[in-house]
């Protein structure tokens, strides 16, 4: 009897202690940078710095600017991740396409893209619905209506670790970005931004 | 010709009262600038480029003999003094070197921005006071 006692008083200690143990799961403010603490890998921090950097270069270079005064239509190319990391390159390129979006200068197409249409939808529902009887067909896309792109915008990332010593890693990151004029395959601008990291060797950066 | 004169009048009183009244914050805010002897602003500048962006130019300087980051965020103001919302509104970071000027080159998001107001400070320091200048 007493060793059942004794063991369900355990149980309850280990339980008690494990669950102290446990990090509290808490919302962070994502404009308050210190409220988290620097990572070897990439975060929304660096993200968001590269993003304005870029744009900020890019809006500077004077590149977005259409001699007639309207606005260019900007393709997505292929953004390479040439890094160790698993990351989903859309994180820096949407913060691009939407400041490129504001500025007035520049729409993007979701018609074209490195893998086909980027919203598939827009182009099954031009293709399904054009010649069905179901529809007013004056309500439906007509054919030679979407805009080809003047612009490609594409990039790399890339990712050097160096050993500093037995305990010390550095890590940089490199973010190459082009934007080509399609019509004379000549790149209008172009810019790179590194990121370097200084942490343990424990730290893993992928 | 006496109601004539004092219609004009009341109509300059009026004309007067009718301007719009200026921002009391200053176009360029040092914050943390505690004693204020190792970072100055030695010039401001905005225009209207031809393509319609703005573009302002801070040149500050750094009075110390040691390198350091200073944290620096522009708000974009549109002609009718309402910020623009833009990711090129956040704080950024430019290397100060000992005893030299740096220059912040900025382009506005879009061709909106009529005005604007500048940030400054060094990283890593608290709020303590401010230095205006005026465009």
């Amino acid at each position: 009897m007493s060793r059942t006692i004794k063991h369900t008083l355990s149980s309850i200690l280990a339980t008690l202690l494990l669950s102290g143990c446990a990090t509290a799961t808490q919302n962070i403010d994502m404009n308050n940078h210190k409220q988290t603490p620097a990572v070897m890998g990439l975060d929304y921090r660096d993200f968001q710095n590269v993003a304005q950097d870029m744009i900020q270069s890019l809006v500077n270079s004077g590149a977005i600017n259409k001699q007639d005064g309207g606005r260019y239509v900007l393709v997505i190319s292929r953004i390479t991740n040439d890094t160790m990391q698993h990351i989903d390159t859309d994180q820096l390129v949407k913060k691009i396409r939407v400041a490129l979006l504001r500025s007035g200068k520049v729409v993007i197409t979701t018609a074209v893209g490195v893998n086909g249409a980027e919203d598939n939808m827009a182009m099954q529902t031009r293709r399904d619905l054009r010649g069905n009887a179901e529809f007013n067909q004056a309500t439906v896309a007509a054919k030679g209506q979407m805009i080809a792109p003047d612009l490609s915008l594409s990039g790399k990332i890339i990712q050097r670790n160096i050993t500093i010593d037995s305990s010390t890693q550095q890590v940089e990151y490199y973010f190459q970005m082009s934007l080509t004029d399609i019509n004379t395959g000549l790149a209008f601008w172009e810019d790179e931004k590194v990121i370097g990291k200084l942490g343990s060797n424990d730290s893993v950066a992928w | 010709m006496k109601y004539f004169f004092v219609s004009v009048f009341i109509g300059m009183l009026l004309s007067g009262c009718n301007t719009t009244p200026k921002p009391k914050d200053p176009i360029v805010k040092v914050i943390d600038s505690c004693s204020n002897n190792y970072l100055v602003i030695n010039d401001i500048k905005g225009r209207i480029k031809d393509n319609g962006f703005m573009q302002a130019q801070v040149i500050g300087e750094n009075l110390t003999n040691g390198y350091f980051k200073v944290k620096y965020k522009i708000v974009w103001l549109d002609e009718n003094g309402f910020a623009i919302d833009s990711i090129l509104s956040n704080y950024t970071t430019t290397p100060a070197y000992p005893n030299q000027p740096f220059y912040i080159n900025l382009t506005s998001p879009n061709t909106k921005a009529k005005s604007f107001r500048f940030y400054l400070k060094k990283e890593g320091k608290t709020i303590c006071q401010e230095q205006s200048n005026t465009l």
